[in-house]
């Protein structure tokens, strides 16, 4: 098992080597200059080329890469183009930020669609599983730029019980507050996850449903809910794993429209910024650490399941 | 119990429509969560009054707090409060803030610049002559990588700036320049005892916690959240009114307005299209004002085709299109939006509006263009996709020009390659594109984009006349004569038509009907607001 997850982690070596070559040439292939944020119109040509030259950025780009390598090899992630402070420092400093609210949102998601996609699932296309799918199309369909709008609107304006933005109220400092001013970008990003979520759980309990066990509960006589909520829904768990493993990229990339719309702290709206200004270094920092988050959520929910479910077993 | 769960999810459901409805049913109640500058009632008393705090939505963290480097609007408009200027120009009028005053020699070469006496930086250290220099001296250092460089260099000498005595400075001049005056508007002094021996200023973590001498001092900075600033009680102009100033980082439009109706911003730029929403809840002051910014379109001369180096072809485009029309489509109405004919902008010294105009004659535009001997003239319209004005003025455009016979052929592309696209001074397949410029009050600032061969000369405009008197008023000390030059470059330019002007655009922005004070705090195109001290609380 520990020989296992060794080989594991140093797969994932390869692959970051490759999402970080992928990622830097689409990045060079793109349109713009990071220099252009620092020209002004009476500036000589000879000024634009010194801050080229000092930023690196007139090396051929694969030496630009390799520089990039080096310096991530031994731990450094260089510093913005923009504004010069350290990579790492600002993804650090954004993390808790997107980590509180994507981490609450997903828990939300996930505590709604367990109930919600067993009842769909077992009331299969009947009016209950009509009703719940409504809302999941609702939930897939819908922008959720519009929804946090609206949702604003509606909670801010119109209600007075929430702000409507940022993480704080200016110069407070307490959690109540920040919980406050999480609620409602919390609501539309649970929403949007809550679709997926419910669609795959449904299925997986219908799945289920066919099972002898649940056929032989039958035969017991025993009742649909204790069949449904206390046998099926171990077994509906387990995608639940596979899902949240895959939800550790978006714990860590954060969402970049809803943290924009709401103007919440995080890496999602430093995402943003890094691609607006052409921020090199940024962007791979950001694009290298929320990969690194993914692949290793997809390890840590290979191994849980495993001790799960022991039909499964890992094999390299 | 299958029922059971299924009256559940009904429950919820109605619970959210109901807590809806009578969401909109308490639209009028009072308000009670996080607004308290809305809940308290505008005191009737006169004058300006102590205390409160002020919070103004910008769209972006800023780059860097220190004045050398700020390039940004949202850096520019912080280091407005933080940092106080030498002196700042409204109509050709100066207001000195550090300086007491500033005065040219006979030969207009050699500046005398006195600072007022018992000046301070936010950490009690004395502002002296040596921080002006220092921060001069910075600015020149070519290791220090100051955009505003190029201002400090005329032909290629340098300005340069010494200390005659604590509150004095001499700058020398390589030669004649009015423009000087210009320049030394964009200096903010930085202290010398705190970046003295700093190898790479703009990178420094000092700019992490600045220090400065303007009405407000820092406080706070949350990344992506905010920044706070503090009254400065030593401020030379008299303590300011408010406590606090914070810059809410807002970077939705939409929900930045709905911040504004709720209380948690106070001061906001507006889109022409919000006006109406914002100006109905009657909490606010809605101030449009110049930006001293023009809107054009470009030809670019330089094309392939060289359809364009023709001005009677220029001429005809011109004709081809009405101004109102287009100020109609982009900015609504005439309010927030002078129409424009001259290249100089209305806050420019010796601007006149008061030239030649090829505006609105479809029919004379005809028979230029046949008289150009022009026929079945092709055009590219280079727009930057997503840009809603540029969308909408590029098509009115196309029908327009249909009309007289110009086929245009729109090319949407991302906002960063337009750009490239744009600078480039050999892009050369495209002919027509929108965009605008901020060049300040003094017109020699103008020299750049219209002299033969000069670095933004984007149109490729070349006439060696206009070349001669952007030169001789870029050196001349008389002001009437050097009226006289701007007003020949005006009107030849405008007969020229390097440029289709179309207006000078007006920034708009709603300040909570709370704060006084506004006139004398003066509104500035992409600061917002000249002197924050002068703000209060009603």
């Amino acid at each position: 098992m520990r020989q296992l997850i060794v080989r594991r982690l140093l797969q994932t070596v390869p692959m970051l080597f490759f999402v970080s070559v992928v990622c830097f040439a689409m990045i060079k292939l793109a349109p713009g200059d990071p220099v252009l944020s620092f020209v002004t119109p009476n500036m000589h040509a000879d000024d634009i080329e010194r801050i080229r030259h000092n930023l690196g950025l007139d090396k051929p780009a694969y030496v630009q890469y390799f520089l990039w390598l080096k310096e991530i090899l031994q731990g450094d992630f260089g510093y913005s183009l923009v504004n010069h402070q350290p990579v790492l420092d600002q993804i650090l400093d954004r993390l808790p930020a997107t980590a509180g609210l994507m981490g609450s949102a997903i828990a939300l998601a996930v505590l709604l669609a367990i109930p919600l996609g067993l009842i769909a699932g077992a009331n299969r296309n009947r009016w209950a599983d009509k009703l719940i799918n409504l809302v999941a199309y609702i939930g897939i369909s819908v922008p959720l730029f519009w929804l946090a709008i609206l949702l604003m609107y509606l909670f801010a304006i119109k209600l007075h019980l929430l702000p409507s933005m940022g993480m704080r109220t200016i110069g407070v400092e307490s959690a109540w507050d920040v919980v406050k001013h999480g609620i409602l970008p919390c609501t539309v990003l649970a929403f949007g996850f809550l679709a997926s979520y419910v669609r795959y759980i449904r299925s997986s309990t219908i799945g289920q449903l066919k099972e002898e066990y649940v056929q032989i509960q039958y035969a017991f006589g025993s009742r649909k809910s204790t069949i449904l909520f206390r046998h099926v829904l171990k077994h509906v768990l387990l995608p639940v794993i596979t899902l949240l493993g895959m939800s550790m990229g978006d714990l860590v990339a954060g969402a970049i429209v809803t943290e924009t719309v709401f103007s919440w702290p995080g890496i999602g709206s430093l995402g943003m910024t890094a691609v607006k200004g052409m921020d090199y270094p940024l962007i791979m920092g950001i694009t290298l650490f929320s990969s690194l988050m993914l692949i290793l959520g997809n390890l840590i929910a290979d191994i849980l399941y495993s001790f799960v479910d022991p039909r499964i077993k890992l094999k390299g | 119990m299958r029922k059971g769960f299924s009256g559940v999810v009904m429950l919820v459901l109605l619970a959210v429509m109901i807590s809806a409805c009578s969401g909109n049913n308490n639209a009028g109640a009072p308000n009670t969560s996080e607004t308290p500058a809305e809940s308290q009632q505008p005191a009737a008393s006169e004058g300006p009054k102590d205390g409160g705090n002020l919070i103004i939505g910008v769209a972006s963290d800023p780059v860097v707090l220190n004045p050398n480097y700020a390039g940004d609007r949202v850096s520019l408009t912080i280091d407005q409060a933080l940092y106080a200027p030498l002196f700042q120009v409204n109509n050709g009028e100066k207001t000195y803030y550090l300086a007491e005053s500033l005065t040219p020699s006979e030969d207009n070469l050699t500046y005398t610049l006195r600072l007022k006496d018992g000046l301070t930086w936010h950490d009690g250290e004395k502002l002296t002559a040596d921080d002006v220099v220092f921060t001069i001296d910075s600015i020149l250092d070519e290791k220090q990588n100051s955009f505003l460089r190029a201002n400090f260099l005329i032909g290629d000498k340098a300005i340069t700036a010494t200390k005659v005595d604590d509150l004095t400075v001499e700058f020398k001049l390589p030669q004649v320049a009015p423009a000087f005056e210009a320049t030394l508007v964009q200096v903010f002094p930085i202290p010398k005892h705190v970046f003295e021996n700093e190898a790479d200023i703009e990178k420094s973590t000092k700019n992490a916690a600045p220090v400065g001498s303007g009405p407000f001092k820092f406080k706070e900075y949350k990344a992506g959240e905010y920044v706070t600033l503090e009254r400065f009680d030593n401020y030379f102009g008299g303590k300011p009114h408010l406590d606090s100033v914070t810059y809410r980082i807002a970077k939705d439009t939409n929900a930045a307005n709905l911040a504004l109706q709720n209380g948690e911003i106070n001061v906001q730029y507006l889109d022409p299209k919000d006006v109406a929403t914002i100006e109905a809840t009657n909490n606010f002051e809605i101030l449009p004002y110049s930006e001293g910014r023009l809107s054009y379109l470009m030809f670019n001369a330089g094309s392939d085709t060289g359809a364009l180096a023709k001005k009677e072809v220029r001429q005809a485009l011109s004709l081809a299109l009405s101004r109102d029309e287009i100020i109609q489509t982009a900015y609504t109405s005439t309010e927030y939006a002078d129409p424009a004919k001259s290249f100089l902008t209305p806050d420019a010294l010796y601007h006149t509006n008061d030239v030649t105009s090829f505006d609105n004659d479809p029919a004379k535009a005809k028979e230029m263009l046949a008289a150009a001997g022009e026929s079945n003239l092709k055009l590219r319209f280079i727009v930057q996709s997503g840009n809603k004005a540029q969308e909408a003025i590029s098509l009115y455009v196309q029908q327009k020009l249909k009309e007289i016979g110009v086929e245009v052929e729109l090319q949407s592309m991302d906002s960063s390659a337009w750009v490239q696209k744009f600078i480039d001074l050999n892009a050369t397949d495209y002919e027509l594109a929108l965009t605008g410029y901020i060049m300040g009050y003094d017109p020699d600032a103008y020299r750049i984009l219209f002299t033969t061969g000069a670095s933004s000369n984007y149109t490729r405009y070349a006439n060696s006349e206009v070349d001669q008197l952007l030169n001789d008023g870029a050196g001349e000390a008389d002001p009437a004569k050097r009226g006289e030059i701007y007003t020949k470059a005006q009107q030849i330019i405008a007969e020229d038509a390097p440029i289709y002007p179309i207006a000078y655009t007006k920034t708009v922005v709603a300040v909570s009907n709370q704060y006084g004070g506004i006139e004398e705090a003066v509104l500035k195109p992409v600061v917002i607001f000249e002197d924050l001290s002068k703000l209060y609380l009603k």
